[in-house]
């Protein structure tokens, strides 16, 4: 009886409703409620924006994106220099940073990551594998590395912030049976980071612990003392944790909630242009979309406004391939715009005149959005006497499927972030070495594309390299391998008491750069 | 008696086999790529190669399918894609958590279902009766994540009695594991704030997965009870001047309790299969919520190992009800004897 009464009495003290951020000390601790786990932060197997969010926070990286447009500021290293023909790299690293262990960080480490990433070739290898190979990572002092390239390779610089630095001390140190680590690595860290972790919890909760005498120092007083990366799967649970003062800040909310958080006191929705697109890909090599003329028809008969309808605003149309921020951005004139005259002509001239197909229309099952795109699509193709088949599919399955020509359905719907703010990033997406990945499901076809993206990204200077960029945008889009959609805007919601929040649009979704968050409250 | 037993753990190797068999093909004639999907979106054919011969998802499916069992039979049920880790070491993981939800939602089922089946049975077409009918439909009626939704709207957000969601406060450090079931651990060790933080935040998706169970508990007993009390032994007993409460405690229960067992037992099996839908409205770490997200990630071996565990757990239950079976009808024991 004893025991029943204290258990009673213990669970009404542990239900009273929680305060805002929590607090262990003088600490004050955020709360972050994100649907997605961390299943791994090795840094050299994988990324997506929550893997991201937290190895951001435990490792640095020689250089570090800050800011609306991304700059590209110096971290690790102080300073660098290049080759004219953009083939060496040359980075001077600063003299007081320190792994978590107190380990200095030296070119030595540098090269060891970098070694490790390319041999591992996974998570992000793939952005320089191609043009570096482990022997050609130089030590030349203790705090001076240097990268010769195989070829000129001008975006080089745009990829580093996501190659982060290791303690090849520790690494070694839990190497079990020649895997560099990676066991290790994918619940413990090696870096040098401002955070280090404090619990790992998988599929539960993630805890990090702000390190009192991070090597850079911190840019607030009031900055975080540590992040609990707490796993909410349903959007529902997200909303009303933010509300209730559970979580400080919660990401992936519908633009519904968002709207409805964001009339209610003590909440914010800071709201960013971002840099991912939508975009409904066509099969350029099979089917009736490998019609040009019957792509330009379902691209001028689409209904663009419903898009940003469907965000309730907060999105805004793509006018090129590229997105916004990207560099030598151009908007494209004459790009796709509903237009039912210009539909229906440019279907005459295709093999169907009079429509009476039916195309695949494949989307993410489950997301709201995608499918009244899809509605808006049955809506608009019925106008052309064209039937549109909706199919729902898990993301592997799409992914699966807009692997091969011969599978890529008709349409499919598709969100991409590029994963820098160098417009390689997005052009090689329309180049045959991207086939095979679930943005190039269109199978984009263009000798001369093709040779343009490979001349622009082996040329050493901007001014050479900008026209080439305008030249690719107008010819992609006059191909019309997808209908080009829109750039939704990021939102997050939190507590007011959040502050020090820095947008950069080369992050992912729902990432946040902890760092110089602050929490400001009595 | 032993050959009875011997005939059903025989039985249980081969419908485990059986299981085995059929997840193995339906995880590998499911359209989508692992190996891809684990390389990352932007994965090069080597990278996404490298991936494929590191899990051996290059190898034909046969011989995946031998290596599968010879892993299975020694307690090896593969890695998973996406944690990195060995589906074992995952599923000791989430099945405690499952099994603690389960198990409380069971009993609480339980409790409160077979008083109330007899209670509707012995006071018939009063208001006690309508009252539990209404309860006993609405159970069966209602989606358990709608129900869940609403208990979390009402008693965490607008009311803010109960905790949202997940197994334990953010700040609440877990007691050091014994038997890995938290509450059962808080209890040994003596930690009062942890338990009642472990109930505090059990209450609610104990409360949505109890209902349905509670529900059917209580249609099964009230009709079986209604069944009993109408036997000639029980009109033999009032005429002999027995009092209602030892008629019905006493005579009637016992009999009127083997189906309602039976279906206990089904039903304990079937909700620790079950509990998808209400660990993910409630963030309950288990294995439902491990299994969807391997299911989204095309994470086979994790699929194959959820099935596997839910399986055996399924055949257990109803190999404990035969034994209870036995233990409450004399002719059912001396059948497993012969």
């Amino acid at each position: 009886m004893r025991v029943l009464v204290t258990a009673v009495l213990a669970v009404l003290v542990a239900a009273a409703p929680a305060p805002g951020f929590e607090r262990a000390g003088d600490r004050k601790i955020l709360v972050f409620a994100g649907r997605q786990e961390v299943p791994t932060i090795d840094p050299s197997v994988k990324y997506d924006w929550s893997i991201r969010m937290a190895q951001q926070s435990l490792y640095d990286a020689l250089v570090k994106y800050v800011g609306n447009p991304p700059e590209i500021v110096p971290w690790l290293a102080e300073k660098w220099e290049s080759s004219p023909d953009a083939r060496t790299w040359t980075f001077h690293l600063v003299k007081n940073a320190r792994f978590h262990n107190g380990d200095p960080v030296t070119a030595e480490a540098v090269r060891f990551s970098f070694a490790r990433t390319l041999k591992l070739n996974q998570g992000p290898a793939w952005t320089l594998s191609e043009f570096l190979k482990d022997d050609d990572i130089k030590v030349v002092n203790e705090h001076t590395i240097q990268f010769t390239l195989n070829q000129s390779y001008s975006p080089f610089l745009s990829w580093l912030p996501w190659w982060y630095v290791m303690n090849p001390k520790q690494v070694l140190a839990n190497e079990q049976g020649g895997d560099l680590g990676q066991k290790w690595l994918t619940t413990n860290a090696a870096g040098s980071g401002p955070f280090r972790i404090k619990r790992w919890e998988q599929g539960v909760l993630y805890e990090l612990e702000a390190l009192d005498n991070y090597w850079k120092g911190w840019p607030s007083k009031d900055h975080i003392g540590g992040v609990i990366y707490r796993i909410v799967r349903e959007s529902a649970a997200q909303r009303a944790a933010v509300i209730r003062g559970e979580a400080d800040i919660v990401e992936g909310l519908s633009s519904d909630d968002f709207d409805q958080v964001a009339k209610m006191p003590g909440i914010v929705v800071p709201t960013f242009p971002g840099m991912t697109t939508f975009g409904i890909k066509m099969n350029t090599q099979k089917g009736a979309t490998k019609d040009l003329n019957l792509r330009k028809a379902v691209c001028h008969a689409f209904d663009y406004d419903a898009l940003i309808k469907i965000y309730n605003g907060n999105a805004v149309l793509q006018t090129s391939p590229f997105p916004n921020a990207t560099r030598g951005y151009v908007p494209v004139s004459g790009i796709y715009r509903q237009d039912l005259g210009k539909a229906k002509e440019f279907l005459s001239k295709s093999a169907y005149p009079n429509g009476g197909i039916e195309l695949e229309y494949v989307y993410v099952q489950g997301l709201e959005e995608e499918r009244k795109m899809g509605l808006v699509l049955i809506d608009n193709l019925q106008k052309l006497n064209i039937t549109v088949k909706m199919v729902p599919l898990i993301w592997p399955n799409m992914v699966g499927r807009g692997a091969k020509v011969e599978t890529s359905p008709d349409m499919m719907a598709v969100f991409t972030t590029p994963l820098s703010s160098d417009p390689d990033a997005v052009a090689f997406q329309y180049h045959k070495g991207s086939f095979g990945k679930y943005y190039a499901s269109h199978f984009y076809t263009n000798d001369a594309v093709w040779a343009l993206i490979d001349r622009a990204r082996t040329t050493a200077r901007w001014e050479e390299r900008a026209p080439l960029y305008a030249d690719i945008q107008r010819r992609i889009t006059a191909d019309a391998p997808e209908i080009f959609g829109m750039l939704a805007n990021r939102r997050w919601a939190m507590r007011d008491h959040v502050k020090g929040f820095v947008f950069s649009p080369v992050r992912f979704t729902g990432e946040v750069d902890l760092y110089p968050l602050a929490i400001v409250a009595k | 008696m032993l050959g009875y037993l011997a005939r059903r753990v025989l039985l249980l190797g081969l419908m485990l086999f059986g299981l085995a068999c059929i997840t193995f093909v339906i995880s590998h004639v499911a359209p989508g790529d692992p190996a891809r999907l684990a390389a990352g979106p932007d994965a090069t054919a080597s990278m996404v190669e490298r991936i494929r011969a590191e899990y051996g998802l290059d190898r034909p499916l046969p011989i995946q399918f031998g290596q599968y069992l010879r892993g299975v039979l020694s307690g090896d049920l593969g890695r998973s894609l996406r944690t990195r880790e060995a589906v074992a070491a995952d599923l000791a993981r989430y099945f405690p958590n499952t099994f603690e939800l389960v198990t409380g939602a069971m009993l609480l089922a339980v409790g409160l279902g077979v008083p109330l089946g007899i209670l509707s049975a012995v006071y018939r077409d009063t208001w006690v009766d309508q009252i539990t009918r209404v309860v006993s439909v609405s159970g069966i009626a209602i989606p358990a994540f709608w129900a869940g939704l609403m208990l979390q709207l009402l008693l965490a957000l607008h009311m803010g009695i109960l905790p949202l969601g997940g197994r334990l406060g953010l700040m609440t450090a877990p007691p050091t594991p014994v038997t890995h079931l938290l509450v059962v651990d808080a209890l040994l060790g003596g930690h009062w704030r942890v338990l009642g933080d472990a109930l505090a935040h059990a209450v609610l998706p104990t409360v949505t997965l109890c209902f349905p169970a509670l529900a059917s508990i209580v249609r099964v007993n009230r009709a079986e009870m209604l069944e009993t009390l109408k036997q000639d032994y029980i009109v033999n007993a009032r005429a002999q001047g027995v009092s209602e409460l030892r008629i019905v405690a006493r005579y009637a229960l016992k009999n009127a309790m083997i189906p309602t067992l039976a279906m206990i037992g089904l039903r304990y099996g079937w909700m620790l299969g079950g509990t998808v839908l209400v660990e993910t409205v409630f963030d309950w770490p288990g294995i439902g919520l491990y299994a969807v997200a391997s299911a989204v990630s095309s994470d086979f071996q994790p699929i194959m190992g959820v099935t596997l565990v839910i399986g055996l757990n399924f055949m257990l239950a109803n190999f404990l009800v035969d034994l209870a079976y036995g233990w409450l009808d004399p002719r059912v024991r001396s059948t497993m004897s012969a």
